[in-house]
């Protein structure tokens, strides 16, 4: 090698010292939440965290929501996990067997957090094995939408409040013709397949129901039976749309929000999806129909990498987050609920009907959540899209596909 | 054996007319040349009896039916292209086999005329190559032996020899004449030689930018050309051509008068252009007949072994003609040559035609 | 003309034995090796590694999973062997690729013998250029516009009802029945360009007159296509068939965009599997075994398209 190279080289490798010879911790935050909505309010909300800690600096690693779990696992498996990982409850049992989150009780303990523990959304912060392993950055319920404009068509006034008239109103919209259907059934075997926690579940949750008993598959109850019922049911009079089997979760969204459905069951942030595409009917949101008021609730969640080097900085950006202005700040840019419910106070929802029924749902109904504990939830979902898959298509009764899946379930965690 | 009438014929490419009704009668059995330079509409016709082009316009009959609207295998004919055109991954056998196979002839006469065919082409000890394997004249005995086999009542040859080298077209020559007396089928062969032309043809048909010039025998079309072309075309060295005027009984060629009972139709006074074939022209010495002589210095002499080609120049235009090959002849020398004016020609300067 | 081709290449297997000695000794034959040095490094980087690691996975217990997996030999692929899940996706994965590959011939070399006739030069420019226009979508954005096709109100479905041929809106990929059919139909017609474009070049030096001289004979247009096309393409067919093997049988955007692998799993395929096996089932030991299976298969069709390739040179 000649000595030219080599100097070249040394003053190359020199002039890239400066760049880590600052005494700042950096800390990678992976999620998906700026790349479903709010991007600039992110970016806004770290260079504020930046700004008041100038030795911390954050870095905003933004994927899609399909993308985020794969790349947690692989990361975690190259060592090169980052510090502050946004995580979906339904992974937190899968992530714990591999040991990719460190438990959060000591700094949930801690006297100088921005928030106080007991003013979160409790679901996310519940123990399991003895720890808590994550917090809530936004909650949402799942809800009903409606298309009125529809509803009202087929000669009705109001969304529906139970089984009976959500399976009236939904097969006399898809009478009205012209490729309307009354509800989307989305149970595509795509990626993520996750038309089981879309829709069943939810129904399940306000008919009282559950699926899971503890950390155990409880899959053949008869409350399970009788939602299964329910969808058969709509399928088979026609409510539903034709094509559940290849019917994705987001195809369901933007026929709704095209008008060619009656009927969304989803999270309530899908309200935004419905205002910022101007869709050209009335809309409304409405707690799921069944006998009881309970909701499945979801939200963005935060949790701290096993692996990380920086714990404390990166907590310290986690507490940041949950204080009460950053965190109404959030709900805001996603068009869901703060998960510090302090911020509630700074939470205005300046007369707006939608987040105000949002707001009385979380208030006044019952969260369930049984994902975050459920062992395989994943591919869990791909076993319960298939037996559904094949009840639809006429091949087994609901009781057999409750049974079904609950064998195989159990034979998946063994 | 079939005879074939071609009435009126036409090619038209887009607005562009590239045959002008051509007419042909060629009788059963009969060897026809279409001769012609290239571009002369030779191939174009051949093709259109084949049934390979479409007819813009008048009709070919092959036997007693107009085959116009027929497919090629409905027409009974069979063909040899230039380049063969033989199937590369069929062996000689198959190759030849192939058409019988399609016809749905059972295996045992298939057999039987192709080994037959192969007898008489020499062709049998090649049978399982494939014509990767074999040389340029045996890929055109297995073309020929292709189109033998089908029994067809016409051939239509598509310069089959323009891929051979000049001693294998010789032979080659020699075996298609050999095969015609001996099968005796009716042929239509296209050439730009006029060499296969005149050994080959029963009949000559030249021609020219997409009509006929002149169709007759070998010794009709060579001896008693009908236009400029013609005797221009057919001999080798070609006819001396140039330009004459009459006088009384003799034409002055540049300061050169010669002496000629003129044809009929030429008048004292008329420009014209004059032929004489070099085989016409000979050294006095050699020339047993009464001629006219004139003298002339050698300009140049190539010698062709049996005989010699002598250049020479008279009233400012260049002549060819003939010496013995033994002939003591040298460059700058000055001779006699006898012009033998009997067998001259005079053609219209204008038309080309023949004046007579 | 494969003999010449062994004599002209640098012959590896003891060659390269002694390309460090060679370089030591500075002779001039070094010089070549030299320059392919990063070449090999890279791919060495790119291939060599991940092939290495991945076999190496298939030999422990579940790795990734857990911080000590363990050398369990072959057990991985005694279970992968006694999966029947493992077997259907074997089974799935033969019709789709043969099944794909058939599409591609058939519908490839019927666009190319219609693009190579006699038209118009221009318009034949423009057929030829639409014709390839399937080759340069992503699979992405094929899958998507096929779901939208192949949807209960898409316009397939519309289009068969209009025509009287299905009385209710058909569910293309959802149904079991229906689905492989779909896919391969969105496989053929995404993969046919590469077959037609091969082909075209090699019936543009098919010479004319073996037509002309087969139309004489009495073939008619199967004839042709038989006794002349096809003996004259085998070359090309061959080596394609066997790239479009390859490349089908290991496929995996477009089938887990479209079905999944559903409904059931009446379209899982191999590489289907293998990626649940690891990112939804996060079984990754077992997901490498599959992947190995995947490479050797893909192996032995490769070794067949080299055997081919080096003869024909």
């Amino acid at each position: 090698m000649s000595k030219k190279l080599i100097k070249a080289m040394a003053v190359a490798a020199i002039a890239m010292i400066p760049v880590q010879s600052f005494a700042q911790t950096k800390i990678e935050w992976l999620q998906w939440f700026a790349a479903e909505a709010g991007a600039d309010t992110y970016n806004s909300l770290v260079s504020e965290f930046e700004a008041a800690n100038p030795d911390i600096k954050i870095e905003l690693v933004n994927q899609p929501f399909g993308k985020v779990r794969e790349s947690i696992v692989t990361d975690h498996a190259i060592g090169i996990s980052a510090d502050v990982l946004g995580l979906n409850m339904p992974w937190t049992k899968e992530f714990l067997d591999i040991g990719i989150l460190a438990p959060l009780d000591d700094y949930l303990g801690k006297a100088d957090n921005g928030f106080s523990k007991d003013q979160l959304v409790q679901a996310p912060i519940g123990e399991i094995d003895g720890h808590t392993w994550m917090v809530p950055l936004t909650a949402f319920p799942f809800v009903l939408h409606t298309n009125m404009t529809l509803v009202k068509e087929a000669g009705f006034e109001h969304p529906p409040t139970n089984w009976d008239e959500l399976k009236e109103y939904a097969t006399a919209i898809s009478k009205l013709g012209d490729g309307i259907s009354g509800i989307g059934l989305p149970f595509s075997s795509q990626p993520p397949a996750n038309g089981p926690i879309l829709t069943l579940l939810p129904l399940l949750y306000a008919h009282g129901g559950h699926s899971m008993n503890g950390t155990t598959p409880d899959f053949d109850n008869p409350a399970v039976v009788e939602t299964l019922q329910l969808l058969n049911d709509l399928n088979a009079s026609g409510a539903a749309a034709p094509g559940a089997a290849s019917r994705t979760g987001g195809v369901d969204v933007e026929e709704f929000v095209a008008g060619r459905t009656g009927f969304l069951i989803s999270p309530a942030a899908h309200s935004a999806n419905v205002r910022e595409r101007g869709a050209d009917f009335e809309y409304a949101m409405t707690r799921v129909p069944g006998d009881v008021n309970a909701y499945r609730v979801h939200g963005f969640e935060l949790g701290i990498s096993a692996n990380s080097k920086h714990k404390d900085e990166a907590w310290k950006f986690i507490s940041f987050l949950l204080g009460k202005q950053a965190n109404a700040k959030v709900a805001h840019a996603s068009a869901s609920l703060p998960g510090n419910l302090e911020a509630l106070a700074d939470f205005n929802t300046d007369g707006d009907e939608v987040l105000a029924k949002q707001m009385d749902i979380l208030s006044n109904d019952t969260p369930v959540e049984e994902l975050r504990q459920a062992p395989k939830a994943t591919a869990s979902w791909s076993i319960m899209t298939e037996e559904i898959q094949a009840m639809l298509a006429g091949n087994q009764t609901p009781e057999a596909t409750a049974a079904a899946v609950q064998a195989r379930w159990l034979e998946l965690i063994k | 054996m079939s005879n074939i009438e071609i009435r009126d014929l036409v090619k038209r490419y887009g607005t562009v007319e590239a045959l002008h009704a051509i007419n042909i009668k060629i009788e059963p059995g009969e060897f026809a040349v279409l001769v012609g330079p290239s571009g002369c509409g030779k191939s174009t016709t051949l093709r259109m009896v084949a049934g390979l082009e479409t007819i813009s316009g008048g009709e070919i009959v092959i036997g007693d039916r107009v085959v116009n609207g027929l497919r090629p295998k409905e027409r009974g004919i069979a063909m040899v292209f230039q380049n063969y055109a033989l199937y590369p991954s069929k062996t000689v056998y198959q190759n030849m086999a192939f058409s019988l196979k399609l016809s749905r002839v059972p295996k045992d006469v298939i057999d039987q005329k192709v080994r037959a065919v192969a007898e008489i082409l020499e062709l049998t000890e090649l049978l399982e190559r494939k014509p990767g394997a074999l040389s340029g004249g045996q890929r055109q005995r297995v073309a020929m032996g292709r189109a033998i086999v089908r029994d067809p009542k016409v051939f239509l040859f598509d310069e089959p020899l323009s891929n051979l080298d000049a001693k294998l077209r010789g032979q080659m020559r020699v075996e298609i004449k050999r095969l015609h007396q001996r099968l005796k089928n009716t042929i239509i062969y296209v050439t730009h030689d006029q060499v296969e032309a005149m050994t080959l043809a029963d009949r000559i048909v030249v021609m020219r930018d997409g009509h006929i010039e002149q169709q007759g025998t070998p010794d009709e079309i060579f001896h008693d050309p009908a236009s400029e072309f013609v005797a221009g075309f057919m001999g080798s060295p070609a006819m001396n051509l140039v330009k004459a005027t009459a006088g009384a009984d003799a034409i002055t060629i540049g300061d050169t008068s010669i002496p000629w009972a003129l044809p009929a139709s030429i008048s004292n006074g008329d420009t014209l252009t004059f032929g004489l074939r070099p085989e016409d022209i000979r050294p006095a010495i050699d020339a047993s007949e009464v001629s006219t002589r004139l003298t002339v210095t050698l300009e140049l002499i190539e010698q062709l072994g049996t005989e010699k080609l002598i250049y020479f120049t008279v009233g400012g235009h260049s002549f060819v003609g003939k010496a013995e090959g033994r002939a003591d002849l040298r460059v700058g020398q000055s001779i006699e040559v006898a012009f033998d004016m009997v067998h001259a020609y005079g053609f219209s300067p204008n038309s080309g035609a023949r004046l007579r | 003309m494969a003999m010449e081709a062994q004599g002209q290449g640098p012959n590896f297997s003891t060659r390269g034995a002694s390309l460090f000695q060679a370089i030591r000794d500075n002779s001039a034959g070094a010089t070549p090796y030299l320059f392919l040095l990063p070449c090999l490094v890279i791919l060495g980087a790119l291939l060599g590694v991940p092939l290495y690691k991945v076999v190496e996975y298939s030999l422990f217990d579940n790795v990734i999973i857990k911080p000590d997996p363990i050398f369990v030999g072959l057990d991985n692929y005694s279970n992968l062997l006694s999966d029947s899940g493992f077997w259907s996706a074997l089974l799935n994965t033969g019709i789709f690729t043969i099944g794909s590959v058939l599409g591609h011939l058939v519908v490839g070399m019927s666009l190319a013998m219609m693009v190579n006739a006699d038209i118009h030069p221009r318009a034949r420019t423009i057929f030829r250029s639409l014709l390839i226009l399937p080759w340069i979508f992503t699979a992405a954005v094929v899958a998507l516009n096929w779901q939208l096709l192949l949807n209960p109100f898409g316009v397939i479905n519309y289009w068969l009802g209009a025509a009287g041929i299905i009385n209710e809106p058909l569910d293309w990929l959802g149904d079991a029945n229906l689905a492989m059919w779909s896919l391969l139909l969105i496989s053929t017609w995404r993969g046919y360009p590469f077959i037609m474009v091969s082909f075209l070049s090699g019936l543009q030096s098919v010479p004319r007159e073996l037509y002309e001289a087969a139309e004489i004979d009495g073939a008619n247009f199967f004839h042709k296509f038989w006794h002349v096309t096809v003996p004259q393409l085998k070359p090309v067919i061959y080596g394609v068939v066997l790239l479009d093997l390859i490349w089908t049988f290991q496929l995996f955007p477009l089938v887990w965009l479209t079905t999944g692998g559903g409904p059931g799993r009446v379209t899982e395929v191999l590489s289907t599997l293998t990626y649940r096996l690891a990112f939804v089932d996060f079984q990754f030991s077992q997901a490498a075994t599959a992947a190995v299976s995947i490479l050797v298969i893909s192996a032995a069709f490769t070794i067949l398209y080299l055997r081919n390739e080096t003869r024909n040179k």
